[in-house]
């Protein structure tokens, strides 16, 4: 197990590494230079901001200063709003954090639930109705759900009813944060839906399945304690994928919905080219997806016991 | 009584009577008793014709009215986007600015040629736009899809064939590039790129092809232990014949289905992308530039925004659903 | 002695895509208190289907009881409804089957899947359950039992999986054990231990056992009778002696002459049957076995044959049987 721990350990920080230097290199390599914007600025001025960014010295010393800062912790300054990286990742995570906790719980509970009842029901209007819904989860982007939410449940419901339900944007009370949530997991729930419907479908069909069945288990005994826990273990391995999904996805719910998380500020730097914000977040979403995939893979260690005894014995 | 119950009963006496007949004992004569012995031709007798692997999948194929509706749905939205901005009074980015944001059916003040879908905040036609934007989104998902094809199969398949280090060392690569989150390094791509068609193109590519790559190699390597392959390679054939006789056509309609199944996973991306600022550069239209510029404008006129999207929901439902129906009917479990 | 099994006239057809598969077409067979009786034939003569008929084991649709009668122990198992079959199986019926490697639940401990069994229908409390499961472990001959029953079945051998399947079967007692190609997937010499194994249960606790299995070599030792199937009917029933020594039916002679004993001399050869089985999906008109028999007459190719008895116990369906037969005629050009 340890082994097993430490491999996965390894290879996370690997990736990590990897994606520091790539995003170092592209701001390496990007066009025009940071200190060149809307105001002239005369080229003593600009020794100076290249001294004082290190940007006089060769590249790989650079590169070494900028691993080095990562990881220190130090992310650089947004050019945009003045303020350190670091700062502006964590005061708007934790809404990013929270919307996503939120999507992914509720997108994994829905998808397992949903693919069971599908699989078990196979054939009948249940598997038809649940696999149309997954159907339309995979096929609907999630900017589109979130707009059409926002559209009918917060502006037109409002008209109708004159009731105001759901707040249009916002992230306060608990219904305004029920729609992006939603939207945020609806294609998420759709493919882990589908996944988990072939995955119990492959379980009900195993011979320990049928060897359940000559004990003379009901179906629901067999579906709880023999079907469940070994049809969910290909959902395990999607976590880390479609936390990814999520994650990136919030970029856009974030953006509709007005929520002060981190995707909003990730988007707002791309479309003002604030170079530094961006090298920041897209290493800290990286880093963060980097060990959600290893939490993951440990979890599944955890779940199945041929992994977990395999690493036991090495 | 039902024609069916009709029919029912019918078979119902057809069968009793069968088996009235197989119970009475017939009473052989001696000519019965003479000796034909055991008879070589029908004894191998296969009783169900036999019916090609392809000729089985597309019949199975056709026989799913879903599949059916989409590809003619996909099929219409293709040649719309063919000939629609061919044939259109209207360009993509000629501005009426005299009615910008005009309702659906408009006639236009300038030509006296009707807006069908009305049109955006600049006053251009949006229906030809939509149909515009179906060319680059379409065009985005179709190379990428063939670029990350290409690649995956040749990665994969070489991998996968020549095993031992080699399949090693790029199955490791692969790992690595998997780790990354794919849409964060098609961002950073899109960064240091020339935006544009070609951008989106390349960025996707770059990272896409893993996925092909790792199924084709699971493919081959499961195709390489069995049976008909040693036999092929026992009898000496080259590796050029054993790929291309033994090996591709039993990947390639898993490779199909892959295919169908990644691009509405493009077209996705494009929208994403766009819809973060990223996309096809002003003037250019593509589905999801014009749902993100109706995103600002959407609560007040909500058809901007609904038209692209209807766009994009439909072309990827058409993709999935077929590539799903293509699943089944490739399946070989399901052939009996 | 009471039948602890009766099947009459037994129909089991499968709805597939392209049509119905006739897998099962009129099988009678009764199986008696602690009696030991082997079903023998090729893949795919509907042997594994008549077992899992008992237990209503193959998934309805797309399997199909198209007529006749199974009594088990008294209960109809025809009509009775899933939840009914609940009560009957584990309890009064229990199968293992032949590949022990895909049987086990690889996520849960061997010991659980026991008790799981055991308390499934004994009242038993979690601890009594435990004891019982290891009580069991220890009677198929696993070494340290309390300790391997906290294992996975994936650090058991192949051979022990089978014998931790035994011990799930036996957990209730039940009056009738199925084992289905219980050895197939072993080792020749774990075969040989399994075949102990079963025999010694038989011995311990009296349960009639239904053995199905394509080696006629497998059974010798163990059968009380035999029931030779051929593409989807018993052609041939009778006591081990009357099979082995006194074959009637032209397939069962030609399955024993494939079979290699020691005595056999190195320069005799062993007869394959040449051919395959009919496909049962559409069944010939005649005797199933006519266009592979090197006795064929012109009467197997259109009549079913019908069933003779020969004694209480063997019975066979040959048109050679029939008393207007002239004789061995001369065969060959």
């Amino acid at each position: 197990m340890a082994r097993y721990v430490g491999k996965r350990v390894l290879y996370a920080f690997l990736t990590i590494v990897v994606l520091a230097a790539l995003t170092f290199f592209m701001m390496h390599l990007l066009p025009g230079d940071p200190f060149i914007g809307e105001k002239a600025v005369d080229e003593s001025t600009l020794e100076m901001l290249r001294a004082r960014y290190g940007l006089d010295k060769p590249v790989w010393q650079q590169f070494l200063n900028y691993m080095i800062n990562v990881f220190r912790g130090d992310l650089g300054v947004s050019t945009q709003y003045k303020r350190p990286v670091l700062t502006i990742i964590a005061e708007s995570f934790p809404y990013s954090f929270e919307l996503g906790i939120r999507a992914l719980i509720f997108a994994s509970v829905a998808g397992v639930l949903l693919g069971i009842l599908a699989a078990v029901k196979r054939g009948t209007a249940w598997d038809t109705g649940s696999m149309l819904v997954a159907m339309i989860g995979v096929s609907v982007p999630s900017f589109i759900v979130g707009a059409l939410l926002q559209y009918f449940l917060g502006l037109k419901l409002f008209q109708w009813t004159g009731m105001r339900i759901f707040p249009i944007t916002g992230w306060d009370t608990e219904l305004s944060k029920l729609l992006p949530a939603f939207a945020l997991s609806f294609s998420t729930m759709a493919s882990l839906s589908r996944l988990m419907r072939s995955s119990t479908l492959d379980v009900l069909s195993s011979d320990y399945v049928k060897t359940a069945k000559a004990k003379g288990l009901s179906q629901g005994k067999i579906v709880r304690r023999h079907v469940v826990r070994n049809a969910i273990m290909p959902i395990v391995t999607v976590l880390g994928p479609q936390a990814a999904a999520i994650l990136t996805g919030a970029f856009v719910v974030e953006k509709i919905f007005n929520i002060p998380g981190m995707g909003r500020f990730f988007v707002n730097s791309i479309n003002s080219r604030d170079y530094t914000l961006i090298a920041g977040t897209t290493l800290f979403y990286g880093a963060f997806l980097v060990i959600a995939n290893l939490v993951v893979d440990l979890l599944y260690g955890v779940i199945d016991p041929r992994i977990r005894l395999a690493g036991r014995k090495e | 009584m039902s024609k069916k119950e009709k029919e029912l009963q019918a078979a119902k006496a057809a069968q009793e009577a069968k088996y009235a007949a197989a119970a009475a004992p017939y009473t052989p004569t001696a000519e019965d008793f003479t000796w034909i012995g055991s008879d070589a031709s029908s004894r191998e007798a296969i009783a169900r014709p036999s019916i090609s692997f392809w000729h089985d999948a597309m019949r199975r194929l056709f026989k799913n009215k879903v599949a059916i509706v989409c590809m003619f749905v996909l099929v219409a939205i293709i040649l719309m986007a063919i000939f629609v901005p061919m044939f259109s009074p209207f360009t993509y980015n000629e501005q009426h600015v005299t009615h910008g944001n005009a309702p659906m059916f408009t006639v236009c003040e300038d030509t006296g040629h009707m807006h069908l879908c009305g049109t955006d905040n600049l006053g251009r036609d949006l229906f030809v736009r939509l149909w515009e934007g179906a060319r680059v989104s379409l065009t985005i998902a179709f190379v990428a899809v063939i670029v990350n094809c290409v690649v995956g199969l040749t990665y994969g398949g070489v991998s996968g064939y020549f095993g031992g280090w080699v399949d090693n060392i790029m199955m490791r690569i692969v790992e690595v590039i998997n780790g990354i989150p794919y849409m964060i390094v098609v961002i950073l791509l899109m960064m240091i790129l020339k935006p544009g068609m070609g951008a989106i193109i390349i960025a996707y590519s770059l990272v896409g092809w893993t996925g092909m790559a790792r199924l084709v190699r699971g493919q081959i390597v499961g195709l390489k232990e069995q049976e008909f392959v040693i036999a092929a390679k026992a009898m000496g054939a080259k590796p050029s014949r054993i790929i291309t006789k033994h090996l591709l056509p039993n990947i390639l309609s898993v490779v199909i289905v892959n295919i169908t199944l990644s691009i509405p996973g493009v077209i996705f991306s494009e929208a994403f992308l766009s819809f973060i600022g990223l996309g096809v550069p002003i003037p250019m239209s593509s589905w999801g530039t014009l749902a993100n510029d109706a995103i600002l404008v959407f609560r007040t006129y909500p058809m901007q925004l609904f038209l692209p999207s209807i766009c994009i929901c439909l072309t990827m439902l058409g993709f999935n659903l077929l590539g799903d129906a293509l699943r089944d009917a490739f399946d070989p479990k399901l052939r009996r | 002695m009471a039948d602890v099994l009766k099947i009459e006239d037994l129909h089991v057809s499968f709805d597939t895509y392209a049509g119905e598969v006739h897998a099962v077409r009129g099988v009678s067979l009764h199986v008696e208190e602690g009696e030991v009786l082997a079903i023998v034939g090729e893949s795919g003569c509907g042997k594994s289907v008549t077992a899992q008929t008992i237990m209503k084991l193959n998934p309805m649709p797309p399997a199909r009881i198209k007529q006749g009668k199974i009594d088990l122990c008294g209960k109809d198992i025809v009509a009775a409804s899933e939840k009914e079959m609940q009560d009957i199986r584990g309890r009064l019926v229990s199968m293992i089957f032949q590949d022990p490697m895909t049987c086990l639940n690889p996520t849960m401990k061997v010991g659980k899947q026991l008790t799981e069994a055991i308390r499934e229908h004994r009242k038993l409390s979690t601890d009594e359950a435990k004891k019982e499961a290891v009580r069991l472990l220890e009677m198929v001959q696993i070494p340290n039992a309390p300790e391997r029953a906290e294992q996975y079945p994936h650090e058991y051998s192949g051979g022990m999986r089978q014998r931790a399947m035994i011990a799930m079967a036996m957990s209730c007692e039940p009056k009738l054990l199925i084992a289905d190609e219980p050895t197939t997937a072993l080792d020749v010499t774990i075969q040989a231990q399994i075949m102990q194994l079963m025999a010694k249960v038989r011995e311990e606790t009296g349960t009639a056992i239904i053995l199905i299995t394509h080696d006629l070599g497998v059974v010798a030792n163990l059968a009380d009778r035999v029931a030779v199937m051929y593409a989807g009917k018993i052609v041939e029933t009778g006591t081990a002696e009357d099979i082995f020594y006194r074959p009637k039916h032209p397939y069962t002679q030609a399955l024993l002459r494939s079979l290699p004993t020691v005595d056999t001399d190195r320069s005799e050869k062993l007869v394959s049957i040449a051919g395959t089985p009919p496909d049962l999906f559409s069944p010939p008109a005649g005797c199933e076995f006519a266009s592979r028999c090197e006795h064929c007459m012109k009467v197997c190719k259109k009549h079913v044959p019908p069933t003779y008895s020969f004694g209480e116990l063997h019975k066979a369906a040959c048109w050679r049987l029939h008393p207007d037969f002239p004789g061995q005629q001369k065969e060959g050009k």
